[in-house]
């Protein structure tokens, strides 16, 4: 039902065009958008956690306003000035909590990622550019939780003889930690070594390799593409008339909104909601079918 | 034709003195199963390593491996790698990537086998394996025997037409390693897949195994089929038959004129058909002491819990224990019980938040920081390889007495005598990963006493280790226990249990169930005992060694002529079924 059982290249291109959209569109009711959507996405993915680590960004935005406009003195509405003699002014303040909610609808974005792009799915989209280089990627994220683990195990064994990191003095303590950190990249190689000998026992180096997925691209994923594309090309449209188009420096010139500007939020609002909607549809139809089960 | 075929061959490894093999020849027909068997270090990786150009070590060689009749050295990497399965020791080396998925895929991705052909194979692996379940899970999340499956499926999934196994189960715990077994003996007998098996656990293999090699020194001493191997080694004089399953051992300890048997089954039919015509005199052995507790315990729990974290549940449920001063207490249980976390508490890397744990008397949180690993406690982890941190043994044992305010001479002194008592002498300047498991145990062993514990705790200490490496390990225990050292044995294996411990206790559930003598508790339980009790318990209820077994089988003979008659008897029996074979191979 969530977004994450689509196919990872429709990940990647809704996050991508999503991405783009909050980073480059400084029009108010854009910015405005850009931030409220990742805000109610991420809490339909992630429930309460979402919305403390929201509340969290909130004075984060403040300061990073405040910072902005305390350090930039363009425009010319004067509000007043700061200790040090300099100007603060709206112009500056305005473009600042632009900046500020551009970062934070990004921060909300990448929490979004977090929640439905699996390790798994980066790995294949790698594998799709740089086959090689995917297989190190797996490689590399079996590799860390194993010398975790291991650096875990040889540190109880060390406690468990008096050799730990929380017994002796400082001095004591530096050493056993070198000691642990050598045997521990030793251990590493050596099991390379092994690893390595698995890799070529089942033909790695042998010429054509081709990687493996456990996705497949259906109907779900083109009608997806389609619907983006179709809520993107509106947008793009609207880009193309101006209809982002706003100054900060040295006056605030915002275009105005219009009847038809209207048609143009709603396809930017339709397209970062998309995975949303998909999901409550998808749960109201889930629902649906449980209540006709129980008749 | 045969499936593999070793003609003569010869290796020695690049500046070793002697050969690693030595004439080594040996015919292998398809779809046989066979199990090859030596002590650690006689040869058998290298052997094997031999059959798979890939792994082949580097070195001087003579003689030839043929696959499928044409030398292996011609067939093409493509091939061997589809067509030769092996499988290695540790189940974590071996596993290149870190989704399940991924890995079941990873032989046919090298191939370069098309996205349809892989999908249908993937799954099929999955079904056959009952990987479905954990098919989305990270390889981290996998227990051992899971993680050794998922090698064995990723390497079928290629369709191999051999499959080499390199002691794959001495890094699993008995029930894994059953499970395990029993997956390659379906492989072998319902697709047809030729094994070679190399293993030190012998009682599951052998009633699967089709022919037993053995290899002595870099040769094949014996090839024979299982209930012959055993005349086959006691003609030869090999200290190799301690090393077979219980029932073979019992066999030939007694001295039996009837067919060898294999299984606790087959052995519990011999014996009664062997006793069936003797007076039974003596049906258990002299009366023992019952088991009484310690008064003065060297290391005592009193109701300890302990849980890993606040939300997750308790993993020690108020553990009581009494361990007598200078005896060896064997504590036996399935997995996950929390048997090592047990040990972690009494050595205070886990800290009980109910209960309390006395030391020679006096409660551990009494010790200073120093004081408790100085002359009084040690332990011994389940995996010894985490304890070395130098380069060399030798290094490794002069850490351990660093800053002690010791003399050269002293320390040298120290540790050539703890090296002469573990019997790492001539190990001393090797890197302890390049040690067996069997020596990795006892350097760490040796490291371990250098703290002159009084009380010694081991987890596991005879996992992956040979019977000999068992038996040295149970005399340098017993040897400490004579000078006063008290220690505490956490283990699967319960033969090891049985024949050396003082007591032994059941853990469940995280307590202490019991506590007895090895021989009342072993013949107590009926599942969780020796092989030896298992199949004799139906005559003499209290054995529960190999030895309890042939001791009174030897006090119930019969007179001279029921013997010789019953030899006459295995001999016509010997006879009729040789003709019968005769007439079935015409």
């Amino acid at each position: 039902m969530r977004f994450d059982s689509y196919h990872p290249a429709i990940n990647l291109l809704f996050f991508v065009a999503v991405l783009a959209a909050a980073v480059l569109f400084d029009h108010p009711v854009f910015l405005l958008l850009s931030y409220l959507c990742p805000f109610v996405y991420s809490i339909g993915l992630k429930g309460r956690r979402a919305l403390v680590f929201h509340l969290l960004l909130l004075p984060l935005m403040a300061a990073y306003t405040l910072y902005y406009a305390a350090y930039n003195h363009f425009g010319i509405t004067p509000l007043g000035s700061n200790f040090i003699g300099n100007q603060i002014t709206a112009e500056s303040i305005a473009y600042g909590a632009v900046r500020a909610i551009k970062a934070a609808s990004v921060c909300m974005w990448f929490s979004c990622i977090h929640a439905v792009v699996s390790s798994d799915k980066i790995v294949y989209l790698f594998g799709r550019i740089a086959p090689r280089l995917s297989l190190y990627l797996a490689i590399l994220l079996r590799l860390v939780p194993r010398i975790k683990t291991y650096a875990a195990k040889v540190h109880t064994a060390q406690k468990c003889i008096g050799r730990g990191l929380d017994s002796g003095s400082i001095l004591r303590r530096c050493r056993n930690f070198f000691r642990i950190a050598s045997i521990i990249i030793t251990w590493t190689m050596e099991n390379l070594i092994r690893t390595a000998d698995s890799m070529k026992s089942r033909g790695y180096g042998l010429k054509k390799r081709r990687a493996f997925s456990i996705y497949r691209f259906d109907y779900r994923d083109r009608s997806f593409v389609l619907g983006l594309s179709f809520a993107f090309t509106v947008v793009v449209m609207g880009v193309l008339l101006d209809q982002t188009r706003t100054l900060y420096d040295p006056e605030i010139i915002i275009n105005p909104i219009t009847p038809l500007s209207i048609v143009f939020y709603a396809a930017y609002g339709a397209a970062c909601l998309m995975p949303f909607f998909l999901q409550l549809a998808g749960e109201w139809r889930f629902f649906l079918s449980t209540q006709s089960r129980h008749l | 034709m045969a499936h593999f075929e070793i003609k003569d061959l010869t290796f020695s490894y690049p500046e070793a003195g002697k050969n690693a093999l030595e004439g080594v020849s040996l015919a292998i027909r398809q779809g046989e199963y066979i199990t090859v068997c030596g002590k650690s270090g006689s040869g058998k990786t290298t052997l094997m390593r031999h059959l798979k150009t890939v792994l082949t070590p580097h070195g001087c060689r003579t003689g030839e491996v043929l696959f499928e009749g044409r030398p292996l050295g011609e067939v093409s990497q493509r091939e061997q790698s589809a067509k030769i399965g092996y499988v290695m020791q540790n189940p974590d080396n071996q596993i290149v990537t870190d989704k399940v998925w991924h890995e079941l895929a990873f032989g046919l991705e090298s191939l370069g086998t098309d996205q349809r052909t892989m999908r249908l194979r993937v799954a099929e692996m999955a079904s056959y394996f009952g990987i479905q379940t954990w098919f989305h899970k990270n390889v981290t999340e996998l227990s051992g025997g899971q993680k050794q499956l998922l090698n064995l499926a990723s390497i079928m999934a290629m369709q191999p037409t051999v499959l080499i196994l390199d002691e794959p189960t001495s890094q699993l715990d008995p029930i894994a390693a059953a499970d395990f077994l029993n997956t390659v003996r379906k492989i072998n007998l319902e697709l047809g897949t030729t094994v070679i098996l190399s293993e030190h656990r012998l009682e599951e293999v052998f009633p699967a195994a089709d022919r037993v090699v053995v290899v002595e020194g870099g040769r094949i001493i014996a090839v024979e089929p299982p209930r012959a191997i055993g005349e086959r080694l006691r003609e030869l004089k090999s200290d190799m038959l301690v090393s077979l399953p219980s029932p073979v051992q019992i066999y030939y300890g007694t001295g039996s004129f009837l067919e060898c048997p294999l299984t606790v089954r087959e052995g519990r039919n011999w014996l009664s058909r062997e006793m069936a015509d003797r007076p039974l005199t003596t049906v258990s052995l002299p009366e023992e002491e019952a088991y009484r507790e310690p008064s003065k315990p060297a290391l005592e729990l009193k109701e300890v819990w302990f849980r890993y974290e606040k939300e997750l549940p308790d993993v020690l449920k108020g553990v009581s224990l009494k361990v007598e001063a200078a005896s060896l207490h064997g504590i036996v249980g399935g997995n996950g019980t929390g048997k090592s976390t047990m040990l972690k508490s009494v050595c205070g890397v886990c800290k009980p938040y109910r209960g309390k744990v006395f030391l020679e008397g006096k409660r551990i949180e009494k010790y200073k920081a120093g004081e408790l690993f100085e002359n009084c406690l040690a332990m011994l982890p389940q995996d010894p390889q985490s304890l070395f941190v130098k380069k060399t043994v030798r290094a490794d044992l002069e850490e351990m007495l660093s800053g002690r305010g010791l003399k050269k001479e002293e320390r040298e002194e120290k540790i050539a005598r703890l090296a002469e008592e573990c019997a790492v002498t001539e190990l001393l300047d090797a890197h302890p990963y390049d040690l067996s498991g069997g020596e990795q145990q006892r350097a760490a062993l040796a490291k371990v006493l250098l703290c002159d514990p009084g009380i010694l705790l081991l987890d596991e200490p005879t996992k992956g280790i040979d019977s000999f490496f068992k038996e040295k390990l149970a005399r340098i225990l017993k040897r400490l226990n004579r000078r006063g050292v008290t220690i505490l044995m956490v283990s699967h294996d319960v033969e090891f249990c049985a024949r050396y411990a003082d007591a032994v206790s059941m853990f469940f559930d995280g307590g202490v169930i019991t506590t007895n003598t090895p021989r009342r508790f072993f013949s107590q339980n009926s599942f969780y005992t020796t092989a030896a009790n298992r199949m004799s318990r139906h005559l003499f209820p209290d054995a529960v060694t190999n030895e309890d077994v042939i001791a009174l089988c030897r006090q119930n003979s019969a007179d001279e002529d029921a013997i010789a008659l019953r030899r006459q008897d295995a001999n016509d029996e010997k006879m009729s079924a040789l003709h019968g074979q005769n007439k079935g191979d015409i």
